[in-house]
C-alpha cells in the first residue's frame, strides 16, 4: 500500500565512494577566514541609501492621519513612503498583507511609513519625526477568545482574500483557515475506550533568532530592472512574490532580480516575504539609487514572522492492553494579524495532529485565528513543534494511567510502513522502531538512577516525532551542471546554504555519480537570473528534493558524456563507467578516457575534427503522486504530504528540589535520515536542533503584555541557549531506512531534530519531580514554583 | 540601530580638566568609563547626553591595588582586571567571584566595577558585594574630594550619591580575615541580569553582613538578619530563623525577569545555601569561589 | 572628529562623527566586514574584535575611544593562513551559517592567548558572550578543546 514513485533514480547504493561519507564542507574556509559575504557586507558605494520604518505603537488602530512634512524637511532624507504609495496586496498562501497598512495597523509594530535617506542616521533621525493618529481599538490577543461569539472581526473583508486551494477560510469569523480530518468515528471509539483523557495544553510564541538579522538591499536601475540583495531562505519565491505586488508598476517576473549570498541562520524566519518586500517597494520611489533595509534585533522580534502560540485541547482513547483508538485534537493557533503564510503552518499542523501513531478514529480541527499579535508563520518544525509537546505529554500520561511503560505503549502503537494516515494515504518506510529502541537504550531507559546530591533528583523521559514536509504539491526544484577545462564543476541550485550543509551535500551527490571530488566542485548560492527555479529552502525538502534535480543532472551529464565516448570510440554506452574523474570501458580494460581532455573541448576523431564539447546538463524534480485537493470536512481524499520522518528523543536530568533549576545530563535523537548523504552534517542537524528545541522549552518565550507589545525583544530577555545552557552529553543516532524516492534513499532531517524536545523535557520533569506542566516553557521558575506548590499540597492532604 | 542624533565627545587628560568639563555642562554630560550601559542606553535614546566624556586617559584611575589591609580599587577598574588581578583573589575572592558572573567576557574586557555601581540598576552585580564590604566610595567634585559610605550611595532606582559635576575617583575597601559569597539568581547558565542576589560575608567572630540585589530599588543591606545572627554560631535553626526573616527584608516586583513570589522564594534558599558556604569558606572549606550554588 | 587607528596591522586616519561605533566605521569606512551587526547592544558577541589584545564588543565602543590604539578582526589572523583554531573549526564542522564564526573564533583564540589547556568549562565561559543558533555550541566546544590539546602537547 506504499506509494509507487513513477520515476528513476539512482537506486544502486552500493559501493558509494563519497555519499555516507563525512566530507569537509566547501563553505568552511570562507566562513572560518572572515570571507563570507551576507547581505551586509556586499558593498554599494557611495549612492547607497538607507531606509528606516515608522511602526505602530498600537495592535489595532486605525489610521487617522500621517504627517510627514518634518521628515521630509529632514536632513539627509530622500524620500518619504507610506501606504498610499502601495496599495497593493500580497501573501504567500493568502494574500491577506500589505506592503504598508491601509487604514488600520493590526499589530504593534506593523509597518505604516518609511524614509529613505543619505544615511542610516538620518533615516532613523527623520523617521521619528513623522507624525501618525491613531483612532486606537480594542485587539484581540487570545485566540479562543476571537473564535467566540461577537468577537470584533481583525479582516472583515476576508471573504474577498485570494487564498490557495487547499484553505477553507469561515466568513465572517477570526477563522482564516480550518483544517478538518475525521476519520472513523472517534465518538463512538471514546465510548469504548477502556480510558480516556481529556486536557488541554498551551505552547506561546517563539522567535527564530537567527543572529543575522533581516537585511535586504534593493535597487531600481534606470533600464526598469528591479534588483534586490537579499537574507532569505526563498530567492524564487521572493522573485515571485515582489513581481506579483508590485505587478500594478509594470513589473513582470524577468524584471526582478533576487540574489541571495550566504545567509545568516534562517530557521523559517527568512522563508517566504516580509521585510524584504519593503525594500523592494521602496527603492521603485528613488530610481537609480540602490537602497539598504536592515531589521533591528528588536524589529526582528516584533516584525519577522513568529512561530505562532497555540491552545492544544486534546482527547485521546486507548484499550486496556494499550492500543490507541481514537485522538480528537483541536488546535486553537495564534496565527496573527495576517496569516498569508501562517495559514500553512495550521494547515500541516491539522493533517497530522495524531502523532506518529497508528490511530484508526481521528478528529483533528486545526484553527488559524487572527489576532492582534504580530503575524505568525514558520518556524523549524513548522507547527508540529508545537502539537507535540501536548500529545507526547499526554501519551506519557495515557501509558502510566493504564498501567504502561511509556516506550512500550509508543513501540506498540507507533506507525509503520503502510499504516493508513489521517487523510487516507499511507505511511511510507520509516525507522521509527529502531529509532525507539536506539534512544531507549542510550539513556538507559528502565535504569531508575539516584542523585548523589540531596538536593536533587533525576529524571527520564522519552517523545517521538514525525514531521512531513508542508509544500505546495507542486513544489519543484532545479539545477544545472556544467565541466571546466579542467573537469571540475560548477552547479547552480536554488536551495539555499542556511548553515545546514546544503551546498556540500549536493556537491557530495554529484561526485558520487560524476567521481569527481568534491573539493572539485563549486556549488553557487542563488541569483535568480542565473541559477534554476527552487521553491524554497523550507520544510527540510532540499536534500530530497534539490538533490534529486542534481542527481538527474549528473545522470543527465553522465549519459552525455557516455554519448561522446560512444560516438568516438564506438563502445557500448552500457558497458561505460566513471571511475577516478575518467570514464572505463567493462569490455575494453586498457580503456580510460579523463573527463578533463574532453568535457570542454571534445575528442578529436581519427579524421582530425572534434566530437562532443561542453559538458552541461540540468534535472528537475516536482512531486508527480501529491495532491492537496481533499473534502474540506473531512480531509479525506488527497495525498497532501509526500513523505514523513520519524525519531525519538531521549533525555536524562537532573532538576535542584529546592530550585527548579535543571540540568539536561544527557539527550539522545535518533532519526530516521532514510540515508544520510552527510553523516557529519546530519549529526550537526541533530545536535543544533536538539539545543535549539530544548531552548523552546527551557528557556524562551515571546512575552506580550496587556496591549500587545512584546515585552523582551532583545536577548537579554529573550534568552537563547549560551554554550552553558546545553545538555552535558548529545547522542546523536542516525537511522537509515531508505526512502524509496530520496536520492540515494535520503529524507530530510533539519527540522524534525528539535520537534521532540519539548515534551521529552515535560516527560522526565514528571518522572523526576510527579509534576505535570502543561505549559511552555518548562522554565527553572516555574519548575520551582510548581515543586512549592505540590509540597503545600501534600502537607494539606497530610 | 544605530545612535540616532548626534553629541560632542571629550576626552580629557586631567581629573581636574575632567570636572572642569562636567562643570561647565551640568546636566548635558555623561561620563563614558566601559561605555557597555551608556551605548547601549545612548542607542536605545534611553538616555540623551549632548556631551561625553571619556575619563580613560585620565591617569591614576586604573589602581588596583592593596596598601595595608585597603584595597584600592580606581575607577577604570574592569571586571576582567578584578578577575585577573592577584591580589584579589587573594584578598577579597569575593569581589572575583561576583566579576564572574557579570555579563561575558567581552563585555568584563570593558565595564568597570565603577561604573556598574554609577549605573545602578537594581539588579547590579557589584552593589550587595560592595555593600557587605562597607566600600567607601570616593568622589572628586569642583570643591574637592569627598567619600560617601556605599550604604549612602544607592539613592533609588538608578540613582546614587553622585552629582553631575562630579567624579568616582576610587573606592577603597578594609579587608580582614572573611569569607564570603556572592549567590546569583539566573535565568540560566549563560550571561544573565540578576534575577535575584545574595551577597554574604562571614567573619570570625560569628559577625555577618548580608546584602541582597534585584529585591528592591536598590540594592540592599539587611541589618536586622545580621543582628539576629550576629555573636550565634550557625546551625540549621539559626540559618531557619534567619531564612524567615528575608520576606519582611525585601520588596521584590514581578517584572519579565521574574514574579515577586519566586524572588521571595529564591532568595530564601540563596541565603540559607549563602550562609553555610560563606561560613565553610571562612574555615578553609566549602565550595571553591566561582561555584554555583543556585 | 579625526581617529587614527590601527587596523589588522595598517594605519587608518579618518574623519568620524562621535556617535558612530568602532563596529559602523570598521565595516562602512574601512571595509572590514568579519564584525557582524547581530544585536547592537553587546548580547551576542558577532561584532567581537580585538581591541588592544583584549576582546571587546564593537558595537558598545565608540569609534573615537579607539583613537590611537589597535584592532585586530578574524582577517587579521587569516592573511598568512588560517591558525591552528582554524582548521579546527573547518575539521569539527565547528560551524554552520558561520555568522558568528568570525566572533568565535577571536574569543576562543583570546582564550587559548591565556589559558592554553583549557577545561570544558573555561571554554564555555570563553564563549558564552557568543551567541550561535545553529550548532548547539557542541562542535565548537570540541574544536577549541581540540586545539588547547594540540597546542600543550
Amino acid at each position: 500500500m506504499t506509494t509507487e514513485y513513477p520515476f528513476e533514480v539512482e537506486k544502486s547504493t552500493d559501493d558509494l565512494k563519497t555519499v555516507g561519507k563525512p566530507a569537509v564542507r566547501i563553505d568552511g574556509l570562507d566562513k572560518i577566514s572572515g570571507a563570507a559575504q551576507f547581505v551586509d557586507d556586499i558593498d554599494f558605494g557611495p549612492g547607497l541609501l538607507h531606509a528606516a520604518i515608522v511602526e505602530s505603537p498600537h495592535a489595532y488602530a486605525k489610521i487617522v492621519s500621517i504627517d510627514t512634512s518634518k521628515a521630509e524637511a529632514a536632513a539627509g532624507v530622500v524620500r518619504v513612503a507610506t501606504g498610499a504609495d502601495f496599495p497593493y496586496k500580497f501573501g504567500m498562501y493568502m494574500e491577506d498583507r500589505y506592503i504598508f497598512a491601509q487604514n488600520h495597523v493590526r499589530f504593534v509594530g506593523e509597518q505604516v511609513a518609511g524614509v529613505i535617506a543619505r544615511s542610516h542616521r538620518d533615516a532613523v533621525h527623520a523617521a521619528k519625526l513623522i507624525e501618525v493618529e491613531y483612532e486606537v481599538l480594542e485587539p484581540l490577543l487570545d485566540p479562543r477568545s476571537a473564535v467566540a461569539d461577537g468577537a470584533e472581526l481583525v479582516h472583515p473583508d476576508l471573504d474577498e482574500y485570494v487564498h490557495v486551494p487547499w484553505f477553507f477560510p469561515q466568513d465572517d469569523t477570526n477563522i482564516a483557515h480550518w483544517r478538518k480530518i475525521r476519520k472513523g468515528d472517534t465518538e463512538k471509539a471514546f465510548a469504548e475506550a477502556d480510558y480516556v483523557l481529556e486536557d488541554t495544553y498551551h505552547v506561546p510564541r517563539y522567535a527564530h533568532c537567527a543572529i543575522e538579522p533581516h537585511v535586504t538591499v534593493s535597487r531600481l536601475d534606470q533600464s526598469d530592472r528591479l534588483t534586490v540583495w537579499t537574507a532569505s531562505q526563498s530567492p524564487h519565491t521572493q522573485r515571485h512574490l515582489f513581481a506579483e505586488a508590485l505587478a500594478p508598476l509594470g513589473f513582470t517576473h524577468k524584471d526582478v532580480r533576487v540574489i541571495t549570498p550566504y545567509v545568516g541562520g534562517g530557521f523559517g524566519g527568512k522563508a517566504g516575504v516580509s521585510m524584504e518586500i519593503l525594500g523592494a517597494a521602496m527603492a521603485t520611489l528613488v530610481k537609480g539609487r540602490p537602497v539598504k533595509l536592515r531589521w533591528t534585533r528588536e524589529q526582528e522580534f516584533y516584525n519577522t514572522y513568529q512561530r505562532q502560540g497555540v491552545v492544544a485541547e486534546l482527547k485521546v482513547g486507548v484499550m486496556n492492553d494499550g492500543t490507541l483508538t481514537a485522538v480528537e485534537h483541536k488546535l486553537y493557533w495564534d496565527a496573527g494579524a495576517y496569516v498569508e503564510y501562517g495559514a500553512n503552518v495550521v494547515n500541516a499542523a491539522g493533517l497530522s495532529a495524531t502523532g506518529p501513531y497508528r490511530v484508526p478514529n481521528i478528529t483533528n480541527d486545526s484553527l488559524c485565528i487572527y489576532t492582534n499579535l504580530p503575524p505568525g508563520g514558520p518556524y523549524r518544525g513548522f507547527g508540529y513543534s508545537e502539537f507535540h509537546f501536548g500529545l507526547e505529554s499526554h501519551m506519557d500520561r495515557i501509558a502510566e494511567a493504564i498501567g504502561m511503560d511509556p516506550v512500550d505503549f509508543r513501540r506498540k502503537n507507533a506507525i509503520v510502513e503502510g499504516d493508513e494516515l489521517a487523510y487516507g494515504a499511507h505511511m511510507n518506510p520509516s525507522g521509527m522502531i529502531e529509532a525507539i529502541d536506539k534512544t531507549a537504550a542510550a539513556i538507559d531507559w528502565g535504569v531508575e538512577e539516584t542523585s548523589d546530591n540531596p538536593n536533587t533528583v533525576i529524571g527520564k523521559g522519552l517523545a517521538l516525532f514525525w514531521k512531513a514536509p508542508a509544500m505546495p504539491p507542486n513544489a519543484s526544484s532545479a539545477s544545472f551542471l556544467k565541466f571546466n577545462e579542467d573537469g571540475s564543476i560548477n552547479i547552480t541550485v536554488s536551495g539555499m546554504e542556511l548553515g545546514q550543509g546544503y551546498l556540500t551535500v549536493m556537491a557530495q551527490i554529484a561526485s558520487e555519480i560524476l567521481t569527481v571530488p568534491v573539493n572539485k566542485i563549486r556549488v553557487e548560492t542563488p541569483d535568480t537570473d542565473r541559477n534554476p527555479y527552487e521553491w524554497q529552502t523550507v520544510a527540510s525538502h532540499v536534500t530530497w528534493s534539490s538533490g534529486l534535480a542534481v542527481e538527474k543532472a549528473a545522470i543527465e551529464a553522465r549519459g552525455k558524456i557516455f554519448d561522446v565516448i560512444h560516438e568516438v570510440y564506438g563502445f557500448e554506452d552500457d558497458s561505460l563507467y566513471l571511475e577516478d574523474e575518467a570514464v572505463k570501458c567493462r569490455t575494453d580494460a586498457s580503456f580510460s578516457k579523463p573527463l578533463r581532455e574532453f568535457v570542454i573541448d571534445g575528442i578529436q576523431t581519427e579524421e582530425g575534427t572534434w566530437r562532443g564539447g561542453p559538458i552541461i546538463a540540468s534535472g528537475k524534480f516536482m512531486p508527480e503522486f501529491t495532491n492537496a485537493i481533499s473534502d474540506p470536512e473531512t480531509g479525506q481524499g488527497g495525498h497532501p504530504n509526500v513523505h514523513y520522518t520519524v525519531g525519538a528523543t531521549g533525555v536524562v536530568l537532573e532538576i535542584d528540589t529546592d530550585t527548579g533549576r535543571i540540568w539536561v545530563r544527557k539527550a539522545a535523537l535518533a532519526v530516521d535520515a532514510g540515508r544520510a548523504i552527510n553523516p557529519d552534517l546530519v549529526n550537526g542537524q541533530i545536535t543544533g536542533g536538539l539545543v535549539q528545541g530544548l531552548a523552546t522549552v527551557l528557556y524562551e518565550d515571546m512575552r506580550f503584555d496587556e496591549n500587545g507589545k512584546m515585552m523582551n525583544p532583545t536577548f537579554t530577555d529573550y534568552k537563547i541557549p549560551t554554550a552553558f545552557d546545553i545538555p552535558d552529553e548529545i547522542i546523536p543516532i542516525i537511522v537509515e531506512v531508505p526512502q524509496p524516492d530520496g536520492p540515494f534513499g535520503a529524507r530530510g532531517v533539519g527540522e524534525h531534530t528539535m520537534i521532540g524536545a519539548a515534551p521529552v523535557i515535560a516527560n522526565a520533569v514528571y518522572n523526576a519531580l510527579g509534576v505535570r506542566i502543561k505549559s511552555m516553557p518548562i522554565t527553572q521558575e516555574k519548575v520551582a514554583m510548581a515543586i512549592l506548590e505540590k509540597s503545600k499540597t501534600t502537607e494539606g492532604a497530610n | 540601530m544605530v545612535i540616532a542624533r548626534n553629541f560632542e565627545y571629550q576626552r580629557p587628560d586631567t581629573l581636574e580638566e575632567a570636572i572642569g568639563i562636567l562643570s561647565d555642562h551640568t546636566g548635558s554630560a555623561q561620563i563614558l568609563a566601559g561605555g557597555t550601559d551608556l551605548v547601549a542606553w545612548m542607542r536605545d535614546d534611553a538616555i540623551a547626553p549632548d556631551l561625553v566624556v571619556d575619563i580613560k586617559n585620565v591617569p591614576g584611575l586604573n589602581d588596583l591595588t592593596m596598601d595595608g589591609d585597603t584595597l584600592h580599587i580606581g575607577s577604570l577598574v574592569t571586571f576582567t582586571d578584578i578577575i585577573e588581578s592577584e591580589i584579589v583573589n587573594e584578598h577579597a575572592p569575593l569581589l572575583a567571584e561576583m566579576a564572574d558572573t557579570v555579563a561575558s567576557g567581552g563585555i568584563r574586557n570593558r565595564a568597570t566595577v565603577v561604573g556598574n555601581i554609577c549605573s545602578a540598576v537594581p539588579s547590579c552585580d557589584a552593589g550587595p558585594v560592595l555593600l557587605v564590604y562597607d566600600t567607601v566610595v570616593h568622589l572628586i567634585g569642583p570643591d574637592g574630594a569627598r567619600s560617601v559610605d556605599i550604604k549612602d550611595w544607592f539613592v533609588g532606582l538608578r540613582e546614587t550619591a553622585l552629582s553631575e559635576d562630579e567624579i568616582v575617583s576610587h573606592l577603597t575597601i578594609d579587608l580582614g580575615s572573611h569569607g564570603g559569597v556572592y549567590v546569583k539568581l539566573m535565568r540560566y547558565g549563560g550571561e544573565d541580569l540578576a534575577q535575584a542576589s545574595v551577597g554574604i560575608l562571614a567573619y570570625p567572630d560569628n559577625e555577618y553582613r548580608i546584602a541582597f540585589g534585584a529585591v528592591a530599588p536598590t540594592p540592599i543591606r539587611s541589618a536586622r538578619i545580621e543582628d539576629t545572627l550576629r555573636g550565634k554560631s550557625l546551625d540549621g535553626d539559626l540559618i531557619a530563623e534567619a531564612v524567615a526573616m528575608v520576606r519582611d527584608e525585601i520588596s521584590p516586583i514581578t517584572d519579565m525577569r521574574a514574579s515577586a513570589e519566586y524572588r521571595n522564594h529564591m532568595t530564601e534558599v540563596m541565603l540559607g545555601r549563602g550562609l553555610v558556604a560563606a561560613t565553610e569558606r571562612l574555615a578553609g572549606k566549602g565550595p571553591d569561589y566561582g561555584t554555583r550554588l543556585v | 572628529m579625526n581617529l587614527n587607528i590601527k587596523v589588522n596591522g595598517e594605519d587608518w586616519g579618518l574623519d568620524v562623527a562621535p556617535a558612530d561605533t568602532l563596529l559602523d566605521v570598521l565595516r562602512e569606512r574601512i571595509g572590514t566586514k568579519s564584525p557582524k551587526i547581530g544585536c547592537e547592544r553587546g548580547d551576542c558577541g558577532s561584532c567581537t574584535v580585538v581591541l588592544d589584545g583584549r576582546s571587546v564588543r564593537s558595537c558598545l565602543v565608540l569609534a573615537v575611544e579607539a583613537d590611537g590604539r589597535e584592532v585586530t578582526t578574524v582577517e587579521g589572523i587569516s592573511y598568512e593562513g588560517l591558525s591552528e583554531l582554524q582548521n579546527l573549526f573547518i575539521e569539527n564542522n565547528s560551524f554552520q551559517c558561520g555568522f558568528c564564526a568570525p566572533g568565535i573564533v577571536l574569543s576562543a583564540t583570546e582564550l587559548l592567548e591565556n589559558n592554553p589547556d583549557p577545561t570544558r568549562h573555561d571554554v564555555q565561559e570563553a564563549l558564552a558572550g557568543n551567541l550561535c543558533r545553529c550548532t548547539g555550541y557542541e562542535p565548537i566546544i570540541d574544536a577549541v578543546l581540540a586545539a588547547g590539546k594540540e597546542g600543550s602537547e
